[in-house]
């Protein structure tokens, strides 16, 4: 009974981060239509990032947040005014595959740089624990647990009150209208891919503490973040918590509960790709 | 097609031009360079429906692992050909739960697909799981040239197949599939069985470079057989030369991997950043690839809005 | 040849097309006529089978299509143009009625499917613009390889869906034309239009929908003395 409750917990605690990943992925599919399959590479740069601040200067994970939250929003802005904005009128498959492009070209870059190592930012408070009635939270993963839900809080608020966020709900609903309502609707894609990005960023820095940064941490989260996102419905952000959580929780009971689960945690989520493709696919046929 | 012709001439021919002593190094680079053009060419068959498979690499790492477990039993062109049709069963079961999916969902699925059995290869006993599975090179090491001309059979067999495929009525179903598919359905195209028979035959070409694959590294891991690498170059090397076509791919494939060999000499990891960068350059400067900047056609570059 | 009994269709809320029975006979040009929103095109989807019937039965030749792909009705027989012309882009104009020849009609050999294309070509009056890339044509050479490309399907019952639409009337009038020959050489047509004068001088019996349901059935000129019908294109625009 411990022991599921214990795993119910940290499967818990890591779906925070896996909703803030994909929350970013669900807003650069739902706003600006464009499936980025270099997602995970702004997670990579984010947590870089961490580990270059710590690693120089000794700076705290926590500082990291805000720069990262910044450089690798603007790493964004520059890749969608660079890149994305000339195929928003190609076909789909040029798009795909223009960010699959991305996606190798930075995960390759960053071997060239920092080899194929991987790296942990081990701050004083790493390896911290607390306890309540016999169940135990790792520090790190409440922080981040913690924080995500913070971020998400925000981010809710600047989509659901403030008019910018209104805007940008505008054009996911319709992308047509906001041209014709005079919303600059470039402007608010910039934004929306800068954030996107940007949330990315952050749970790269988290990551960097819990896991690790290596040049290919990003790719699974993006398939990760893919498996959450097409679960929830493309674009679908309220969906997005609901399919992160069950992620997560079938994650943490398959490597506690499975004989060699760790091998086979990967697995879940293609799984649950597969699955809730396959279903969809057959339903709408 | 007359340089696809000329270009298959020097591929027979190849070995016996005076290379003096780079000769085992081209001959060994040119090997590579035909198993993963053939791949190329199974990519874009199925491209040519419109559909993005990222599951090439498990075709062809399923291919290569069925054919070295069974080599040594069977010998080397029947073990070749076990590898086709494990690549090809496998598309069959995969495509009938996915081909029906558009666009991102199916790239997505393909992805997925990829991982499982990449997962699937390490965990299981029979395949030497993470340490790897050693491979008997092909025809027993005792003909110095099999190995070449076996990765030259490929080669040709794929050259074929897409040119064969360009020039039938297949042809014309798989571009109106991709171009318009609910329109496509309306006329008469069986979209689902068109969309099979193009994975079809482009996971049995891809499993049968794999089998020569692995008859040539004679040692197979799962990172590399089924690594993501192999999807990237599969797909890249038909952008780069030209989708669609047949002479694209076999430029690109010939020319990218040249560059590639020569990339490697130069840095260890990372060389695939070269693929990366020849993606989003070609996507975004130049749509049609190689072949299309030497037969410029007036064609439209994208769809004007219609009213 | 074509029989719809009780035929619906339901999104969300919405009841798009609502227990409609219709017939068209061998040689008839029928019209499906309605103000817009009338349910026309979901009908027409529901023929064509890119829209299921949620219930309601699909007939023709005899033959239960209901639950039938749209490749399954091409193949019987069925053609269809769309509204929103549907180019195959980057292939040439001759290329386009191909796909349609060789695949509309079972048992299509290429050389068979070749001449039908050069008999489509001559028809429509495409002939001139074979080569050229589908997606650079005028609106009324994209209109006329809409209708082509159903033509090279030889199809036993057409389905043309406001093809007129955005013609000029010297154009309008030879595509009138157009369509009584393709009557003529022994093909029904059913047809969704907004032109009334080209529903007057197309069309043999014409059907009038309204809120996805028929409310009245019968020649031009009874249907437009209909109380009903007037009611319904003046009443709500008034």
């Amino acid at each position: 009974m411990e022991l599921l409750l214990q795993t119910l917990l940290n499967g818990m605690l890591s779906a925070g981060v896996y909703a803030l990943v994909a929350s970013g992925l669900a807003l650069a599919v739902g706003v600006v239509g464009i499936v980025n399959f270099a997602h995970g590479e702004f997670l990579m740069i984010g947590a870089f990032i961490s580990y270059l601040l710590f690693a120089s200067r000794g700076i705290d994970p926590l500082v990291s947040l805000g720069v990262a939250a910044v450089a690798v929003f603007l790493i964004g802005a520059i890749t969608y005014y660079g890149l994305i904005r000339p195929v928003l009128s190609a076909p789909e498959l040029n798009q795909m595959l223009l960010t699959f492009g991305l996606s190798v070209l930075l995960q390759n870059l960053a071997l060239l740089l920092f080899g194929a190592d991987t790296r942990v930012v081990s701050p004083p408070y790493q390896g911290s624990t607390l306890s309540l009635g016999g169940l135990s939270f790792g520090g790190v993963p409440l922080a981040a647990f913690v924080l995500s839900v913070l971020i998400l809080l925000g981010l809710y608020w600047f989509l659901g009150r403030t008019r910018l966020g209104l805007a940008v709900r505008a054009v996911a609903q319709n992308r047509l209208a906001p041209g014709l309502l005079g919303i600059e609707t470039q402007r608010v894609y910039l934004l929306a891919f800068g954030l996107s990005a940007a949330l990315a960023g952050v749970a790269g820095v988290m990551l960097s503490v819990m896991l690790y940064a290596s040049p290919t941490v990003g790719f699974a989260f993006t398939l990760k973040a893919f498996a959450i996102v097409v679960m929830a419905g493309l674009g679908n952000l309220r969906g997005v918590l609901w399919a992160a959580l069950i992620l997560a929780l079938a994650e943490a009971l398959v490597s506690t509960y499975v004989p060699g689960g760790g091998g086979w945690v990967e697995a879940v989520f293609f799984l649950v790709i597969f699955g809730t493709l396959t279903w969809r696919s057959w339903r709408r046929a | 097609m007359r340089l696809v012709l000329v270009i298959l001439g020097l591929v027979l021919i190849f070995p016996a031009l005076p290379l003096g002593r780079w000769q085992a190094f081209t001959l060994d680079t040119a090997q590579f360079a035909f198993i993963a053009t053939a791949l190329a060419l199974s990519w874009d068959l199925l491209a040519r429906t419109g559909q993005l498979s990222l599951a090439q690499g498990a075709f062809f790492g399923l291919g290569a692992y069925a054919a070295g477990l069974s080599a040594g039993v069977l010998g080397t062109i029947p073990a070749l050909l076990v590898g086709a049709g494990v690549a090809a069963a496998s598309s069959l079961l995969l495509g009938a739960a996915t081909l029906r999916l558009q666009g991102i969902y199916f790239a997505i699925a393909t992805l997925a697909f990829s991982e499982v059995v990449r997962t699937l290869v390490l965990k299981a006993g029979f395949t030497g799981g993470a340490t790897g599975l050693p491979v008997a090179p092909a025809f027993g090491g005792g003909w110095a040239l099999g190995g070449y001309y076996l990765a030259a059979a490929v080669l040709i067999l794929s050259v074929l197949t897409s040119l064969w495929v360009g020039h039938s009525r297949l042809s014309y179903a798989q571009a109106a599939t991709r171009q318009g598919e609910a329109t496509a359905r309306v006329l008469g195209v069986p979209v689902v069985r068109v969309k099979l028979v193009s994975f079809l035959l482009s996971s049995a070409l891809a499993g049968l470079a794999g089998g020569v694959y692995a008859m040539k590294a004679l040692f197979l891991s799962p990172y590399d057989a089924f690594g993501l690498g192999r999807a990237v170059e599969a797909l890249v090397i038909p952008i780069f030369g030209g989708l669609y076509t047949t002479l694209g791919p076999l430029l690109g494939g010939l020319l990218l991997v040249a560059l590639e060999t020569w990339l490697r000499l130069e840095i260890q990891d990372g060389y695939l950043v070269i693929y990366g960068l020849i993606l989003i350059l070609a996507i975004l400067f130049m749509p049609r690839g190689l072949v299309g900047l030497f037969r410029p056609r007036a064609k439209p570059a994208q769809e004007e809005p219609r009213a | 040849m074509l029989r719809l009994r009780g035929v619906s269709k339901t999104f969300g809320g919405l009841r798009a097309v609502q227990g409609v029975s219709l017939e068209v006979q061998p040689g008839e040009i029928l019209a499906v006529i309605g103000p817009n929103g009338a349910g026309k095109s979901t009908l027409l989807n529901l023929i064509s089978g890119l829209l299921s019937a949620d219930s309601g039965r699909i007939e023709f030749l005899g033959q239960d299509l209901t639950h039938a792909a749209p490749e399954v009705r091409a193949w019987r027989g069925l053609g269809r143009a769309f509204q929103i012309v549907q180019p195959f882009p980057e292939m040439s104009v001759r290329e386009n009625l191909m796909v349609g020849a060789l695949y509309g009609t079972p048992g299509t050999s290429v050389q068979a499917a070749r001449k039908v294309v050069e008999r489509v070509l001559e028809l429509s009056g495409l002939a001139g613009k074979a080569q050229h890339p589908a997606g650079e044509l005028s609106l009324l050479e994209d209109k006329r390889l809409e209708l082509a490309r159903a033509l090279a399907t030889q199809p036993k019952l057409l389905l043309l869906d406001e093809v007129m639409a955005g013609l000029r009337p010297a154009e309008a009038q030879d595509a009138v034309r157009l369509v009584r020959s393709i009557r003529d050489s022994g093909v029904s047509v059913l047809f969704i239009e907004h032109l009334m004068p080209v529903v007057r001088a197309l069309a043999d019996r014409v059907v009038v929908l309204d809120y996805g349901q028929v409310i009245a059935e019968g020649r031009y000129a009874e249907v437009a003395e209909n109380p009903k019908v007037r009611e319904a294109y003046l009443g709500r625009g008034a």
